[in-house]
């Protein structure tokens, strides 16, 4: 059931007003006025366009913005109360804004989405980033349409990316749980995606939202749950990706959204994962790969440089987390000059695993194993982009691939870790 | 005269005989306190023990790094050494009962002292053992923080936080104890404001281009080399 | 009777044929004498005017509207003379008679048409519309889609085109001939001198033709309703003008004039948005045209109904709305006709009683006078299997007796089949068995016609709409004068809440005007009504 404590009365009031409706796409905001406009405006358009019959809400669930975020987003409403000259609707298009009790945070904002999904009993729901650079009314279309025919209970984003851009998702995210939990779902971490009725009830049942993975890693999460209790997972793509102004540095926040909350899964999902052995592809509509290559400068010596001071500085912290022999390797490449270093896959894939078992046993805080884990992810990305600096779409493609069937083929390497005492 | 001696002899004998005679119950209680003592002690050591299993006290004492230090130092596992701990702290203080028993005035007293200060040793430990936790913790998240914001001499940073909370909590539990009090407390204070007087001053002056820099790269616009590196990692 | 010249404000017609209604000579024909003997019926009912569809003599080809005497009654219903007796039976109940004339075309087998025909040099030639060639008036729509394929219909006889808007065999007159419209006033004085209350005017948009145009709404017909109405006036004042026009709003605006064409026009485009707001279960598509519809002269009156003897026209719709209305209401193709739905209230409504109460309701409070067509105030069924509109027009069912109690005649006599199935047949659905039950609809009807008649306001007053944030409830207040009726329809098949802004009302108390109970008074903050599947309120706000 959903918990009421999440909704404030006026919230409930607005949900009282909507009543029912069969498509509910929901847009969690704070302080978003800048790109929000467009998003609505192409969310409407794709609404009328592609489900011009069916009751839809347009749901905002705003962190307390002050920049007129939540007025922008009632803008694009259409009723009988405010004469639009240009649209030509059947019904009323609700489009309610509210606050959601407690500080701006990505996991309360869904949760706002999936209780109202639940209450409004909708058929088929989409979230979209309120920060979209070119939002197109076609992807209400694409993340909706096979939940509401029916063929799919969750369904993931794709993107058109530059090859150097999203390499935790590549490097980490994507290969890992493809191997973990057997299914090919390139963006495991979404901030666009799809989802029934039925599963947002599944999603509010979960015992995570008042953990804090709940509150911060809750997209990945989603996709973690739903891929962990067997529902029907598609992908599809929607365009590209919005560059989002964040600088290397944000990397230790990401982390932790994501890859803490793929290790936190592992725990509470243990019994399924375990037993999976190889991973299936996923019903995908539109390219799935779709790489640009235009030339972008990067900074690997810094990315060698943290490296290897990380690995020489923290070693204390390592002995705890790693196993002996992958912590001598480690130190050993470390020790090579820039020109020679190479960090494998192999090797990697071994890092992440004994990480991943490490976080299960938790020797040391749960969040300092995601931080330590940030100089030795930079070292991989050393490497990946040392060996697709000149490479084609099909080849950081290849590459992407050989790195997962590495992941698969070492699976039972983390289980063993998983069990073994340390 | 031989008749004298023999006679006070036995007489103090008796009187001996009988001090004894009225010693001798106090005696046995006292051995049977004693034994008992050690009964009890042993069964408060295995319980402890096991508390300290279902509590997976080895594993906060591995965060806390105590494990190490022990393993270093060639001691036993700290469970070990607190239900040894325990059990010697109970023993003595039964043996210290029995000694009442045998009601001996001068005693008397320092028995209650002990069982009066025990408390207190508990809290300093107890004080020792969640500060070596905590400085652990603190100086690793100091050390991870430093390391993925790429500043200089991580390590330093870490152990002088490690450092000034151990100080810290060492000069706690020595206050609790009451030893050297104020030697202590002054110390640490002279200590303290010494280390923050000179990190103020190195950092202000000698620092200063560091600290300009710092400030720059965090409120102002970001140079261009720094933006070549940034790649959105999700 | 009274000589009240607003009298039309608070009619409430009743839409009827007369060759539906009872036959009185068992020649399975409903006629005058039968209708006369029915009045009772009607007069029991509540209703006060009488809109009779075209009784002239006719050929039939198009149920009655392709008259060929417009100076008689066709044989099959009567004589001119118990038409008379008819009218002033009526009339002594209080009931006012409305009867139809097609001014725009006659049947072909009209005389003054085999006159025009007969040579190009016959007095009457230039009665009607005639061409060398069919290309003149090029790109005017064509109004019976499925039957024609050309507003020229080529005459063998005389040997040129002749201007047809509707079925070929049906000519149109030309309005431009001033010898025409001298006949047609004629024809307006004969039944006006008999007594008849008004005329429903049928087609008035395509009474003139002019080249380059889209021959509807022009300047020029408007100039013959116009001397039409100033005659009217002056020698028959209290007789009203109904016109037939279907047009967007903002084009049937002009029909009004300045008070000084039409009294009533139907509103059209109200009608299908009022069930597709139902289907929706959205009260946008009702607040949207209601908020495009114009004010009109202070005299002037719309004209609502709910059904009538032609197809649920779709014409003024979208594509897309009349997609969505084509699949919800029809999605047997044989009930599309024309771009429309020909299927009566019940059937469109899927027999739901509270659906058909709901829209009556709407259809008594909304603003304007209400059209009740014959047989929907027992929720009579259609039957689509019968060619063009007819499936609307099946005999009246008084009993479940012998031919539903329309006539003595042998049942494969009657000049329509009955409704048989078990649910929309005579047997269950009749007047007999609906009056000895408290709980009919026919009971029902006649408890609201009676609400009804009671409220002026509801005829005369101002409407404004609340837009409450409920979007599935149509709430609006109807005032005249010191009396202020606020009316709340849940559109939806669900309970709902809703809260009203009732603010301006502050201080009232609300009498639900059905039971006449009393509900809490109006006050600042929100007023939450809840309301269960279909259910209206009518509610009097009354300050003591």
């Amino acid at each position: 059931m959903a918990d009421e404590s999440v909704l404030t009365d006026e919230f409930l009031r607005q949900l009282i007003n909507v009543g029912e409706v069969d498509i509910l796409v929901g847009l969690p905001t704070h302080n978003n006025a800048k790109t929000v406009g467009p998003v609505v405006q192409a969310i409407q358009a794709g609404l009328l366009r592609n489900f011009p019959r069916e009751r839809a809400v347009i749901l905002n669930a705003d962190g307390g913005s002050r920049d007129g975020t939540s007025e922008l987003i009632a803008a694009a409403a259409i009723s009988d109360v405010r004469h639009m000259a240009n649209v030509r609707a059947l019904r009323t298009l609700p489009c309610i804004s509210a606050q959601y009790a407690g500080t701006p945070e990505t996991g309360l904002a869904l949760r706002t989405i999936l209780a109202a999904a639940e209450l409004l009993r909708a058929r088929a729901c989409a979230v979209i980033s309120p920060e979209s650079v070119n939002p197109e009314p076609a992807w209400v279309e694409r993340l909706l349409r096979p939940i509401y025919s029916d063929q799919a209970d969750f369904v993931t984003p794709m993107y058109r990316r530059h090859k150097f851009e999203g390499l935790l998702m590549r490097n980490l995210l994507y290969p890992m749980t493809r191997a973990i939990y057997g299914k090919r779902v390139r963006e495991p971490y979404a901030s666009e995606f799809g989802f029934s009725g039925g599963l947002a009830t599944q999603f509010l049942k979960q015992d995570v939202w008042n953990h804090e993975v709940g509150r911060t890693g809750a997209e990945m999460l989603l996709t973690l749950v739903s891929l962990a209790s067997g529902c029907r997972v598609h992908q599809t793509f929607l365009g590209t990706k919005a560059h989002v102004e964040r600088s290397a540095r944000d990397l230790v926040p990401a982390m932790r959204q994501t890859v803490g909350t793929l290790f936190w899964s592992l725990d509470t999902y243990y019994p399924g994962w375990s037993t999976v052995v190889q991973s299936q592809p996923i019903s995908t509509v539109g390219c799935e790969h779709d790489t640009t290559l235009e030339p972008v400068r990067v900074n690997r010596k810094r990315m060698y440089d943290m490296f290897r001071s990380g690995v020489g500085e923290l070693s204390p912290v390592f002995s705890s987390i790693l196993s002996e022999p992958t912590l001598a390797e480690l130190q050993k490449i470390a020790s090579q000059p820039e020109d020679d270093f190479r960090y494998p896959a192999e090797l990697w894939v071994k890092t992440a695993y004994e990480f991943a078992a490490s976080y299960h046993k938790s020797p040391i805080s749960r969040d300092h194993i995601i931080q330590a884990l940030a100089p030795l992810y930079r070292g991989r990305m050393f490497t990946f982009l040392l060996e697709t600096k000149d490479a084609s779409a099909e080849e950081v493609e290849s590459e992407v691939e050989s790195l997962c069937q590495e992941f698969e083929r070492l699976k039972p390497y983390l289980l063993n870790n998983w069990n073994s005492g340390k | 005269m031989r008749d004298l001696i023999v006679n006070e002899l036995s007489l103090a004998y008796h009187e001996f005989a009988r001090e004894l005679a009225r010693l001798l119950p106090r005696l046995i209680g006292m051995v049977i306190v004693v034994i008992m003592g050690w009964l009890i002690a042993y069964v408060l050591k295995a319980i402890v023990r096991s508390i300290m299993r279902l509590a997976r006290f080895e594993r906060l004492s591995d965060n806390a790094g105590t494990s190490q230090l022990l393993n270093r130092a060639a001691l036993p596992s700290s469970t070990e050494l607190l239900s040894r701990f325990v059990f010697w702290v109970a023993f003595l203080g039964f043996i210290l009962l029995g000694v009442n028993v045998l009601g001996i005035v001068g005693l008397q007293e320092y028995v209650a002292r002990f069982f009066l200060f025990l408390p207190r040793l508990f809290v300093a430990l107890f004080v020792i053992f969640f500060g070596v936790l905590a400085a652990s913790f603190f100086s690793r998240a100091a050390l991870l923080a430093a390391v993925n914001a790429d500043l200089p001499s991580a390590r330093l940073l870490s152990n002088s936080i490690r450092f000034v909370i151990i100080i810290f909590v060492v000069s706690m539990a020595f206050e609790e104890l009451g030893i050297a009090e104020q030697t202590i407390l002054v110390a640490f204070g002279i200590l303290f404001g010494a280390l923050m007087l000179g990190l103020s001053l190195a950092f202000g002056l000698g620092g200063k281009e560091l600290a300009h820099d710092f400030l720059e790269r965090r409120l102002a616009h970001r140079k261009k080399e720094e933006r070549e590196d940034e790649l959105s990692p999700l | 009777m009274e000589q009240d010249g607003l009298w039309y404000k608070d009619a409430i017609i009743y839409q009827v044929h007369v060759r539906t209604f009872f036959d009185s000579n068992a020649d399975g024909i409903g006629d005058f004498q039968g209708l006369a003997q029915k009045m009772d019926y009607l007069q029991e009912l509540g209703i006060n005017t009488i809109w009779l569809m075209p009784f002239f003599p006719s050929p039939l080809r198009d149920d009655g509207y392709d008259i060929s005497d417009y100076r008689s009654v066709h044989p099959s219903y009567g004589t001119l003379d118990d038409f008379k007796r008819f009218l002033s039976d009526a009339h002594q109940r209080g009931i006012r008679v409305i009867i139809e004339l097609v001014l725009n075309h006659t049947s072909d087998q009209h005389p003054w048409f085999m006159e025009s025909r007969s040579s190009p040099d016959n007095p009457r030639r230039d009665w009607y519309v005639w061409s060398d060639t069919d290309t003149r008036y090029r790109g005017v729509r064509i109004i019976f889609l499925d039957t024609e394929m050309s507003n020229w219909a080529w005459d063998p006889i005389s040997k040129a085109y002749y201007w047809h808007r509707f079925f070929s065999h049906q000519p149109d007159l030309n309005y431009d001939n001033p010898a025409v419209r001298e006949e047609m006033w004629d024809v307006m004085k004969f039944w006006l001198n008999f007594g008849v209350d008004g005329f429903r005017l049928d087609a008035v948009p395509y009474l003139v033709e002019r080249e380059g145009t889209s021959c509807e709404n022009l300047p020029e017909t408007h100039a013959v309703i116009k001397e039409l109405r100033g005659k009217l006036d002056k020698e028959f004042p209290g007789k009203l003008l109904l016109a037939e026009a279907n047009q967007w709003p903002a084009d049937l605006r002009p029909y009004f004039g300045n008070g000084d064409e039409f009294h009533m026009a139907f509103h059209f485009p109200l009608m299908p948005r009022m069930f597709m707001a139902l289907k929706l279960e959205d009260r946008k598509p009702i607040t949207e045209i209601l908020q495009q519809t114009p004010e009109i002269p202070p005299s002037c009156q719309w004209c609502l109904f709910l059904r009538n003897h032609d197809e649920l026209t779709l014409e003024m719709v979208t594509d897309m709305e009349r997609d969505y209305m084509y699949d919800v209401f029809a999605g047997n193709k044989a009930m599309r006709l024309n771009l429309g739905i020909r299927r009566r209230l019940a059937p469109l409504l899927d027999n739901d009683r509270r659906r058909i109460e709901l829209m009556n309701g709407m259809l008594m409070s909304m603003p304007g006078t209400p059209i009740i067509y014959y047989g929907d105030e027992i929720g009579m069924g259609d039957n689509i299997f019968l060619g063009d509109r007819n499936g609307v027009r099946t005999p009246m069912q008084w009993n479940g007796g012998w031919n539903a109690g329309f006539s003595t005649a042998d049942p494969e006599g009657l000049y329509s089949p009955l409704i048989l199935n078990p649910v929309y047949g005579y047997q269950s659905i009749n007047v007999l068995s609906q009056r000895r039950f408290e709980h009919s609809l026919l009971s029902w009807m006649q408890r609201m016609i009676r609400v009804r008649r009671s409220i002026p306001a509801f005829g005369r007053g101002t409407i404004e709409f609340l837009y409450p944030a409920n979007h599935r409830v149509l709430a609006y207040v109807r005032q005249l004068g010191g009396e202020t009726i606020l009316v709340v329809n849940n559109l939806s098949s669900s309970a709902q809440a809703v809260e009203l802004d009732l603010r301006r009302f502050k201080g009232n108390i609300l009498i639900e005007l059905f039971g006449r109970n009393i509900f809490p008074r109006a006050g600042d903050l929100p007023y939450l009504l809840t309301m269960g599947p279909y259910q209206f309120y009518w509610f009097r706000l009354r300050r003591i």
